[in-house]
């Protein structure tokens, strides 16, 4: 029985490794942080859109299914600097602060997943000059109860809580300044989630989402959508954030309100940036290492989007989750799921 | 308008007859048709209109429509494309030329537009189509003193305002009993000269200068 390399321990890597294990395989699960979870545990993601269920009753059992199955070992803080070899056998070099292993596989995984975007670089948004202009997912670490504000939507500049708020959406995604041409997949969702979320916790605030098109297209995203509207009166203008200023102490967005063909002005609290998805450069250190291809983005390329969607260019090397391009929870782990079919297919014979 | 409304009953009510003079259609009747942005695409600086996708980024950030209502350089755009040529004309004509390059538009359209370019485009279709009729005073004057330059290469204050006063049909308002004795003052005090010199060897100039705007 052959040994598979899974790289990245997000929910992808996390749901390839259980699912091989469970099988019988022997996994080994390198990760370059010390905690698994990937980006829904390291910005302590509260609620997941759709169903504002808790995150936690998602990752926590995809996690544990990892920690409590003897066919699996983690290799937290490691990164894998090398491999040689080729499909079947492969062999990669694991290394962490105590050292470097050498290991054989019949297969390789790579769940590096994504990185958000850093807005620094959309200078008109004002985000590191303005402290209240602040991105998604630092307000998903602040609406969870163990995040630094405790739960709480505090202002940056003075700890208080908002009364305006505007969401600018596609912030560093179809946007060719930045070279990020497509959509983040998951930035509209999101959005109409943590619009819902302050509006429950506090009634009082205005939530103002400025958007190009709201793009719903997942397991009842557009209900949600048609609940943030009707139920918690969150306005949707249609008409991308141009710019954010800073007037009387006070932050001020200029955008076109395309329905009325007029720009707008308009003075609010906290401005929260949509910030989308980018290659991550632990997928970017992957590729690299591996030689697999990358598309234009540095997402990573399939051999086949249709016919063979989660292998790489090279025999042997499969990849899954959001470092092959945005993608939501429910979609990783299908994703994990099926790479982890494709793998044990393979090596059986 | 309206051909549909011969016979319009709302709520159990006919409103036909003189009724029907009251309820104007709101629907356009517009001949839509892409020939406009077809033919703004292939002026220099128009090909990036198709990029287009109407996010309202540079209207939201124009420097213009704090001083000039109803600018909008995406719904400029919106109209050519939807060939609704008549709301372009009627309602617009007189904007589009206000656009005064600051390009902020260009630099922030995250589809890649030329924003600033397409919007010059625009207003040279309309100008292609004489839809600018009688002149404004400054159109008027901003001709005769290219006409001026590139015949005499320079500019003599009496003549301009001469056949400003001419472009604009006002001969006989320069010949008023104030424009005269202001001109007259002008003249005393040295701020106009009667005749203006000559450039030397101008002609040749001139004449390629013709070639090239031709
Ligand atoms: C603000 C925000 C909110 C979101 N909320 C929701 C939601 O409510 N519902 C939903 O369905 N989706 C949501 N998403 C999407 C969700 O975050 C992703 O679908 C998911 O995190 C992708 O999982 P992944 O395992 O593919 O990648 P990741 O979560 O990025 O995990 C990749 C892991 O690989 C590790 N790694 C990377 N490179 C290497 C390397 N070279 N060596 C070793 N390890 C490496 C990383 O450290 C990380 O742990 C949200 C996204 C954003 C941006
Ligand atoms: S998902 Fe929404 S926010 Fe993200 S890029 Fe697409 S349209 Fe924009
Ligand atoms: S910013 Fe660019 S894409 Fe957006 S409306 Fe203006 S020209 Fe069109
Ligand atoms: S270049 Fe013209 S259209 Fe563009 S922002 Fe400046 S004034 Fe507005």
């Amino acid at each position: 029985m052959k040994t598979v390399l899974v790289i990245g321990g997000g929910v992808t890597g996390l749901k390839t490794a259980s699912e091989l294990a469970e099988m019988g395989y022997n996994v080994s699960l390198v990760e370059k942080e010390d905690y698994l979870g990937g980006q829904v545990v390291r910005h302590k993601y509260y609620k997941l859109a759709p169903d504002l269920r808790l995150a936690g009753d998602v990752i926590d059992p995809v996690i544990k299914a990892v920690e409590s199955n003897s066919n699996i070992k983690v290799h937290k803080h490691s990164h894998v600097v090398s491999v040689s070899g080729s499909a079947p056998e492969f062999k990669a070099k694991i290394k962490n602060s105590k050292g470097e292993t050498e290991e054989t596989f019949g297969a390789i995984v790579v769940a590096t997943g994504f990185d958000h975007f850093d807005p620094t670089v959309k200078q008109e948004y004002g985000y590191g000059r303005f402290k209240d202009v602040v991105t998604n997912s630092e307000v998903e670490e602040m609406l969870n109860p163990n995040g630094p504000t405790k739960g709480e939507l505090k202002r940056p500049s003075d700890g208080k809580v908002p009364k305006k708020i505007a969401i600018f959406q596609c912030v560093g995604s179809r946007d060719r300044q930045v070279g990020n041409p497509y959509c983040c997949r998951v930035g509209c969702v999101v959005s109409t989630k943590q619009a819902i979320e302050i509006k429950e916790k506090y009634p009082d605030s205005e939530v103002y989402v400025y958007y190009m098109d709201m793009r719903m297209f997942g397991r009842g995203w557009e209900e949600l959508y048609g609940k943030a509207m009707e139920e918690y009166e969150v306005i949707f203008t249609r008409g991308r954030g141009a710019e954010v200023t800073l007037k009387n102490q006070q932050l001020s967005l200029r955008a076109e309100e395309t329905i009325m063909d007029r720009p707008i002005q308009h003075s609010v609290d906290m401005i929260i940036l949509a910030a989308g998805m980018a290659a991550g450069d632990g997928t970017i250190e992957a590729a690299k290492v591996l030689g697999i291809k990358q598309n234009d983005y540095g997402f990573l390329a399939p051999k086949d989007d249709f016919l063979s969607p989660n292998e790489s260019s090279k025999s042997g090397i499969y990849i899954a989750g959001a470092d092959k391009g945005p993608m939501d929870i429910e979609n990783c782990i299908v994703e994990g799921a099926a790479v982890a079919a494709k793998v044990a297919g393979k090596l059986k014979n | 308008m309206a051909e549909n409304t011969d016979k319009m009953v709302i709520d159990g009510v006919e409103l036909t007859g003189i009724w029907k003079e009251f309820l104007p259609s709101r629907i356009l009747y517009e001949d839509v048709t892409t020939e406009f942005l077809d033919e703004v695409k292939k002026l220099p600086g128009g090909s990036t209109i198709l990029k287009c996708y109407q996010c309202g980024t540079c209207t939201g950030g124009c420097t213009l429509p704090d001083f000039v209502d109803k600018f909008n350089p995406r719904r400029f755009i919106d109209l050519v494309r939807r060939g609704h040529y008549d709301i372009l004309v009627n309602e617009n004509k007189d904007l589009v030329w206000k656009c005064v390059s600051c390009q902020r538009c260009t630099h922030r359209c995250p589809k890649g537009v030329n924003t600033q370019e397409v919007v010059r485009a625009i207003a040279k279709f309309l100008e292609d189509r004489k839809v600018f009729g009688k002149l404004t005073n400054d159109e008027a004057f901003d001709e005769v003193f290219m006409e001026e330059v590139i015949e005499d290469g320079r500019i003599d204050e009496v003549k301009i305002v001469k056949d400003f006063y001419s472009k604009t049909g006002r001969l006989k308002d320069m010949m008023s009993a104030d424009q005269l004795s202001l001109g007259f003052k002008m003249l005393t005090s040295g701020r106009i000269k009667l005749f203006g010199g000559k450039i030397k060897d101008w002609k040749k100039v001139s004449q390629r200068l013709k070639e090239e705007l031709q």
